[in-house]
């Protein structure tokens, strides 16, 4: 296992240079001035070369890319080219926010996605069984943003129930939870679709196979069949979709951030992108690879764990 | 030789100068420091929705004008833009001001403005810093050209001055003493922060000081203890950057904001349903909107051309379709209401096609010509260019349209940036203005080729007559210049002007909102019904 983690570990930081390089590149290929940018139409040419010199953009690329590199490691992820502030401290500013979206959003997914699929998977072909297909197919099928408008339209608009834009009080718990429920449903919402899919097949696939039928046999009760030796093998995939899927939450929480004007890293990004705020960009950028990085090496180590065949393949 | 010492109004001549004179003798209606100026029952907060985040609040490298809507409430100005629907403005942190030659403005300050922090009052030497450190190239401000010709702020005593100008230079009335460059900031506190600050003011001197910024969540302002001026009405102001007007628009409905910008089809469905508890009102915007053509590009470079597609283009359908019937078309680039308005276009009512292609069949082009547009990824301009296709068929003008994000958009015609500008053909152009029309015609000068001026116009008279209009102090011929500005511009064919547009505002129907006659929202004179 010790191995294995070694490994594992050390392919992330090979993946996240990569990552960073190749975005790094990406970006500067853009095309884009962003002195212009930053500094305005009324700002001189003499001005825009200037800082184009102080933000190091005159430099060959291959440097650009190496010169940041070598400045992550030491620690340093520059600064913010409008406020002078560290872009580490924006970056982890922001960076909270998005988190608890999106473990609010993926939370809510799991607690309901993987019983009804369990649930669809023992009931196979009941009226649940098709009601939760059609449910799960349509909420997969409809767009993150659509569903936050029209929950800000339901909920915030002509219920008032909930709060339409922010991230609410700091120190307030129940002004901050308020503000959350409308965008983690809206990020949430196709996960659970997709959750209780993955999770009918899988338990229908394992529920098929000879030890189950086996521990059937012995006349095992049916929810230790079901949730100690069925349930156990049909997550493993969930698990590895899970890891990605923080990849798409990330994606999906810049919708959310910007149909509910919520602080966080999604909405960072996007607004920085458009200001080219090339410092900003990176520093946001290598930490949501980072993180997406991250979370599909634990799922990778959840599922080397759950199941040792795993480990040999990697 | 005029004298400004209470209020002032644009279009400005000299009758309406001697109005303002006369208005003058009442000079005491609103003193800064009268504190018996109080609204009957002040309070509460009001939350303000405003399309981006700040980036500076330092007057000297001011960005834009969410900015301004913040420095306007902690700082204070010679003079400022007073709310209403005329161009106008009244005195703020002078006393009295006046324009003793074309090139010398004395001042003097009202006594008592504290500055925050304990950094003292305000005196003639922080007006002096305030307005050298934007002029001084050393500061590399990107906002410079603001002060113009400025050669110094000589202090003749505690709160007197005069403004020196090495050549006389009129926008100092309307785009600089009322505006973001014409904040007055402590020279003590920005002093002894290094000379420069971004979003942490050192000192403040206006009715509000910051009290907070949240990147990306809200800026709070509440009350400024030290301020003795006119009391605002609300105890604190909270502005929201949200980019997003459909997300602000519901907002403004569920509560969460009390004012708002609207986008312009909001504006079509909310005068149809007005939003629930709230009210809309529409201003007159300092935009420009025009279509370019490149003179120095290969197919366009023939006047004939240029001409054929000006005489093609229908100017009314663009508008109507793009602006659903709220905006006006344009005949020239200075807004209505501002000095130097152009009334009246040579270009035709209606789209003469047939003029139109004998004018490209005579420039060689019998079967008409492909050309590309280029235009900004927002969903008016892009209305716009689908509009600016299909009228330009008739005539037989094939029309590909390429978009670009604001990043890619905004470089296209810069030389310093690649060789985009040479494969430029039609551009659809919007610039912000601000009340006066020398913002509007300097970007076309020759000087500007390649920076700003993406079609690349060049012409000795509209170069001269920039700079004989912009020290002109008879507000007749300096107007009469800019009209003959514009007709240079749209004649070369390189500029035909669509529209000023319109500004849509929405707030709830509690507020008592004050405006620039644009529509631009003035906080610290915000109260409630």
């Amino acid at each position: 296992m010790w191995i294995y983690l070694a490994k594992r570990t050390s392919l992330a930081v090979v993946i996240v240079i990569i990552a960073i390089s190749l975005l790094y590149s990406m970006i500067l290929m853009v095309p884009g001035d962003p002195t212009a940018v930053i500094l305005g139409p009324r700002s001189t040419p003499e001005m825009r070369e200037a800082l184009r010199a102080d933000m190091g953009l005159d430099r060959p690329a291959i440097v650009q890319v190496g010169s940041f590199i070598l400045r992550v490691f030491k620690g340093d992820m520059g600064t913010d080219v409008f406020t002078n502030r560290p872009v580490s401290q924006i970056v982890f500013e922001q960076l909270p926010y998005t988190m608890i979206l999106i473990f609010a959003g993926i939370s809510w997914a799991i607690v309901l996605g993987i019983p009804l699929g369990c649930y669809s998977a023992l009931n196979r072909n009941s009226f649940i069984d098709k009601l939760t297909g059609v449910f799960s197919v349509g909420t997969i099928a409809i767009p993150a943003f659509v569903i936050a408008l029209y929950g800000l339209l339901i909920f915030a608009v002509h219920l008032q129930w909930l709060p339409a834009i922010g991230a609410g009080e700091e120190g307030d718990l129940v002004d901050q939870i308020k503000h959350l429920i409308l965008p983690a449903f809206a990020i949430g919402l196709g996960w659970v679709g997709y959750l209780s899919r993955l999770v009918r097949a899988s338990m229908l696939e394992v529920l098929g196979e000879n030890h189950i039928r086996t521990a059937r046999a012995f006349g095992l009760p049916e929810k230790l069949i079901v949730f100690r030796y069925a349930l156990k093998l049909a997550i493993l995939p969930t698990v590895a979709l899970m890891g990605v899927g923080v990849g798409y939450l990330l994606s999906s929480s810049v919708f959310a951030e910007i149909v509910f004007a919520r602080p966080g890293i999604g909405k960072l990004i996007y607004e920085s992108v458009l200001t080219r705020n090339y410092p900003i960009i990176m520093g946001s950028v290598l930490i949501t690879t980072i993180i997406f990085v991250l979370c599909t090496m634990m799922a990778d180590i959840i599922n080397a764990i759950l199941d040792p065949r795993m480990r040999e393949n990697l | 030789m005029f004298n400004k010492t209470n209020a002032s109004e644009h279009p400005l001549n000299r009758r309406n100068f001697l109005k303002m004179s006369a208005a003058a003798a009442a000079a005491g209606i609103c003193p800064i420091l009268q504190p018996g100026v109080l609204w009957s029952a002040e309070g509460g907060i009001l939350k303000i929705r405003d399309y981006s985040d700040i980036k500076s609040l330092d007057p000297s490298f001011f960005l834009s004008v969410p900015e301004e809507n913040i420095n306007a409430c902690i700082y204070n100005k010679l003079i400022a833009f007073k709310p209403g629907r005329k161009w106008e403005w009244e005195l703020q942190a002078a006393k009295s001001i006046q324009q003793v030659d074309p090139t010398h403005i004395t001042f003097e300050l009202r006594e008592g403005i504290m500055h925050s922090g304990g950094f003292g009052e305000m005196t003639a030497e922080d007006v002096k810093y305030s307005f050298e450190r934007v002029a001084d190239p050393a500061n590399k401000s990107p906002n410079i050209d603001d002060w113009g010709p400025l050669e110094k702020v000589e202090v003749t005593g505690k709160y007197t001055g005069t403004i020196v100008f090495k050549s006389p230079f009129q926008p100092v009335w309307w785009t600089t003493l009322p505006y973001t460059t014409g904040n007055i900031i402590s020279m003590k506190a920005t002093e002894k922060v290094g000379g420069k600050y971004s979003n942490d003011p050192p000192s403040v001197n206006g009715p509000y000081m910051l009290k907070e910024w949240k990147p990306n969540q809200r800026t709070v302002l509440t009350r400024n203890p030290v301020w003795k001026g006119p009391k605002s009405y609300f105890d604190e102001i909270r502005i929201f950057p949200i980019d997003d007007e459909k997300t602000a628009e519901i907002a403004l409905e569920s509560g969460d904001v009390d004012f708002t910008r609207l986008s312009i089809p909001s504006l079509k469905n909310y005068t149809k349903t007005p939003p629930k508890g709230a009210k809309t009102e529409k201003f007159p915007s300092l935009y420009w909107l025009w279509m370019g053509m490149n003179q120095d590009n290969e197919v366009l470079k023939d006047k004939r051309i240029r001409k054929a597609i000006q005489m093609a283009l229908d100017r009314k359908t663009i508008v109507e379709a793009a602006y659903f019937g709220f905006a006006e078309v344009a005949n020239g680039n200075v807004p209505a209401g501002l000095l130097g308005h152009r009334e009246k276009t040579t270009l035709p009512d209606k789209p003469d096609y047939d003029g139109a292609k004998k004018l490209l069949t005579e420039a060689g082009y019998p079967n008409g010509l492909d050309l590309t547009l280029d235009v900004l990824n927002k969903s008016t301009f892009n209305t716009i260019a689908q509009v600016i296709q299909a009228v330009l068929s008739p005539a037989g003008v094939r029309v590909q349209i390429n978009i670009h994000d604001s990043g890619a958009f905004w470089v296209l015609g810069s030389e310093k940036d690649s060789d985009r500008w040479k494969s430029i053909q039609l551009i659809v152009g919007r610039f912000s203005g601000v009340p006066d029309p020398s913002y509007y015609t300097r970007w076309h000068l020759s000087s500007q080729v390649g920076i700003w001026n993406w079609e690349r116009f060049s012409n000795d008279e509209y170069d001269k007559l920039d700079k004989a209009a912009l020290g002109e102090t008879d507000q007749e011929k300096r107007a009469a210049m800019y009209v003959r500005m514009q007709e240079l511009l749209e004649e070369s064919g390189c500029v035909t002007f669509i529209t000023n547009e319109v500004i849509p505002v929405a707030y709830r129907d509690d507020i008592k909102p004050a405006f620039r006659p644009d529509g631009t929202p003035l906080l610290r004179n915000f109260s409630k019904i």
